[in-house]
């Protein structure tokens, strides 16, 4: 059992070997053009953009949608509340309850932009394996404190999981049913303590270790970037297709309210 | 909670991620080098932490734990909840880019509040103290949470009002949970390492 | 000459830890010199991994000195010194291995002491080959299989380019190919060694000194305890007697 499969890291698509650097800002240049969006011409050129994206990362679809799914949960919960709560023409109500037009469209319109933002995230980071985003953030002159922060967080996810795992099956064997009690938060609380405590004590180990190697503040990355004919051929893609979806966003509804 | 993609407006992200950076960048000056193993790896175990459900009637709630970050990491919870959500967000997609701000701020803020508030209580020489601090520091930072959550929503519009105040009775009974959990955790720490909860910045014993 | 001088000197070494009034090193001596073989049996909680961690200044002294090559240790800079001339292995290697890769695992050491990326790879490349994973630079440190994450904890160390080791429990929880492995590694250093551990053949075959740790002090022993327990060990799972005359543990390993 592990917690972690970076399934959408595994693959040799196009995406999947594109520059890491690029696949990065490329993201979060996607990103921020989507979440300004205000029409659903525009959410929905963006979602258009962000599955071309998909198709060229050859994922599965339907892991992929199995994935969009699941975190989809809070945009699910707004589906029971924009509607209603959102002033304009009344399409329908009963039991004091007004559904809007207006509504619908803004429930319509955070769905569209929430997940081309997750498919954008999906196709350009989560195609690159942790450890290859680290060296990509390190490269694109993150704090290297804050990178090494997060590449020793990731190195210690399974060994601190596993650690809990053989705890939460100690308790099991003898005996212990989580239910709604006192009883179960404590054990729980127990549980977590130590895997606490066991973390504080290997953090004291592996600086112990750092230092014997010569640690004197300084975090290095080691890695090699090239950027290929290919990568300029994408980077140009990325902004031109930032741009139509801006454009989308601003032009395309006077055709569509017309 | 986090809040997904596409929700927000776009001053609310920006003030988030504007405030995400001055915390992350001052717990990282703060940091010193000694310190980041155990952030790094304390945060992977909080990280681990979220990752467990506990019943609570029919369903399942998973923990947070931002009381307890906050009290065990001070400053540097900034940074340990950007990366423990940013590696959310890589590997289950939970939150997102835009949001991480947002997102980053609704946690760590309620955490760095009890840190300051409740710690005198964790470190007093009192068993009772002690609890009780874990209590209310477990508890008070679900709310703190609860409510910035809410306050980012509802902040980008009239229509996210409702929901807003949803969020924020949703995280009531979760309340209560973390506070419990956490109060026992602090007390189990309190009697088996102490020096975990009253460690000063300097961690080697060696002869520097 | 230089060789032989001790690299490393501990003098009247007393150690205890806060709260409990027994001394774990009660001014204790030892020294190491830049080809001695030195093997450290004794049961658990002697206080065994204390002394290494004590060595290289992980621990601080409650009185004594540690030497150098005949300087004591005061400064940062001489514990740095130290450190890069003495390599400690410990007995868990996920406490060892925390880079996210094996090549940056292992270039930690090197880019530490001022080396170069480029310098770095290519001592990364050697100590891999001689712990034969060559080729293993780009894996993912985590992923690696128990055996693997040994060796490459080894070669961390080996990579600083240490006149001694300090091992800790070599052999504990490895498969009989890697424990094989290890012991043909550390035949062919041409180091210092202090090797602690329960594995009194892996001892017998890897040192050519033994000490044991006894309330506090080392003890010297005759080495050939370790080889009429190796003879003695099909015999039986009774308490025996070894010609020292000493009274070895129930048998098995």
């Amino acid at each position: 059992m592990t917690v972690i499969k970076e399934t959408f890291s595994e693959g040799s698509s196009l995406l999947h070997r594109t520059d890491p650097r690029l696949k990065l800002v490329s993201a979060f240049l996607l990103a921020c053009v989507t979440a300004v969006l205000t029409t659903i011409p525009g959410a929905l050129s963006s979602l258009i953009g962000a599955l071309c994206l998909l198709f060229l990362s050859g994922l599965l679809l339907l892991q992929v949608l199995k994935r969009l799914l699941l975190v989809n949960a809070f945009i699910g919960m707004m589906w029971l509340f924009l509607p209603f709560t959102t002033p304009g023409n009344p399409l329908f109500s009963q039991f004091g309850l007004i559904l809007t037009r207006e509504g619908i469209e803004l429930a319509l319109l955070v769905t569209l932009k929430s997940n081309a933002i997750l498919l954008f995230m999906i196709t350009l980071i989560s195609t690159t394996p942790t450890v290859t985003l680290g060296q990509a953030l390190d490269a694109l002159h993150v704090p290297e404190k804050l990178n090494f922060l997060l590449l020793i967080s990731y190195r210690y996810l399974e060994v601190i999981f596993q650690e809990y795992n053989r705890l939460a099956i100690a308790a099991r064997v003898r005996g212990f049913v989580p239910g709604t009690s006192p009883r179960t938060y404590r054990t729980y609380g127990y549980l977590l303590a130590m895997v606490l405590v066991n973390s504080f004590d290997r953090a004291q180990r592996v600086y112990q270790a750092m230092l014997l190697r010569g640690f004197q503040g300084r975090f290095y990355a080691l890695h090699e970037f090239h950027i290929s004919f290919t990568d300029w051929v994408i980077a140009v893609f990325m902004i031109t297709l930032a741009i139509l979806i801006f454009l989308a966003d601003k032009l395309l509804p006077v055709f569509y309210t017309a | 909670m986090h809040i997904s993609e596409g929700l927000l407006s776009p001053p609310i992200l920006v003030t988030g991620a504007v405030l995400c950076l001055c915390g992350t960048a001052y717990g990282l000056k703060k940091m010193d080098a000694a310190e980041v193993p155990t952030t790094g790896i304390l945060t992977a175990a909080f990280f681990v932490a979220s990752l467990i459900h506990v019943p609570i009637g029919p369903a399942s709630i998973h923990l947070l734990l931002i009381g307890l970050i906050g009290l065990l990491l001070g400053w540097s919870c900034f940074p340990a909840m950007l990366v423990a959500l940013f590696l959310q967000a890589l590997f289950f997609q939970y939150g997102g880019l835009t949001v991480l701000g947002v997102n980053t701020v609704n946690m760590a803020l309620p955490a760095l509040l009890v840190y300051f508030l409740f710690s005198p209580l964790i470190r007093h020489k009192h068993y009772r103290v002690n609890t009780l601090g874990g209590f209310l520091a477990g508890s008070l930072a679900i709310l703190g949470s609860g409510v910035l959550t809410s306050l980012s929503l509802a902040l980008s519009g009239e229509p996210f009002v409702r929901a807003a105040q949803f969020i924020l009775l949703a995280h009531l009974p979760l309340m209560f949970i973390e506070g419990f959990i956490t109060a026992v955790v602090i007390s189990f720490i309190k009697k088996v390492r102490p020096e975990i909860l009253h460690r000063s910045s300097a961690t080697e014993l060696g002869l520097e | 000459m230089t060789n032989n001088a001790p690299l490393l000197i501990l003098e009247d070494i007393s150690f205890s830890y806060p709260g409990s009034r027994q001394p774990v090193l009660n001014s204790l001596d030892f020294r190491l010199g830049g080809n001695q073989r030195v093997g450290l049996i004794g049961p658990n909680g002697q206080g065994k991994t204390t002394f290494l961690h004590v060595c290289l200044g992980l621990l601080p002294l409650q009185s004594g000195r540690v030497l150098f090559k005949g300087t004591q240790i005061r400064t940062k800079h001489d514990l740095r010194q130290l450190r890069r001339n003495i390599g400690l292995v410990f007995q868990n290697p996920e406490d060892q291995l925390f880079c996210p890769t094996v090549l940056e695992d292992v270039a930690f050491g090197p880019l530490n002491l001022g080396f170069t990326p480029a310098q770095a790879r290519e001592r990364a490349a050697e100590v891999l080959d001689v712990v034969g994973l060559s080729g293993f630079e780009k894996r993912i440190t985590h992923k690696l299989s128990g055996g693997e994450k040994k060796l490459l904890s080894l070669a961390t160390i080996l990579a600083m380019q240490p006149r001694a080791l300090l091992l800790d429990e070599p052999t504990a929880g490895l498969d009989p190919d890697t424990r094989e492995k290890v012991i043909r590694i550390i035949k062919n250093l041409n180091l210092g060694l202090l090797i602690v551990s329960h594995d009194w053949d892996f001892l017998y075959q890897t040192t050519a000194e033994l000490k044991t740790l006894e309330q506090g002090k080392l003890i010297n022993r005759d080495r050939n305890v370790l080889h009429q327990h190796v003879h003695y060990h099909p015999s039986g799972h009774v308490p025996h007697e070894h010609e020292t005359g000493r009274q070895a543990v129930v048998g098995g390993r």
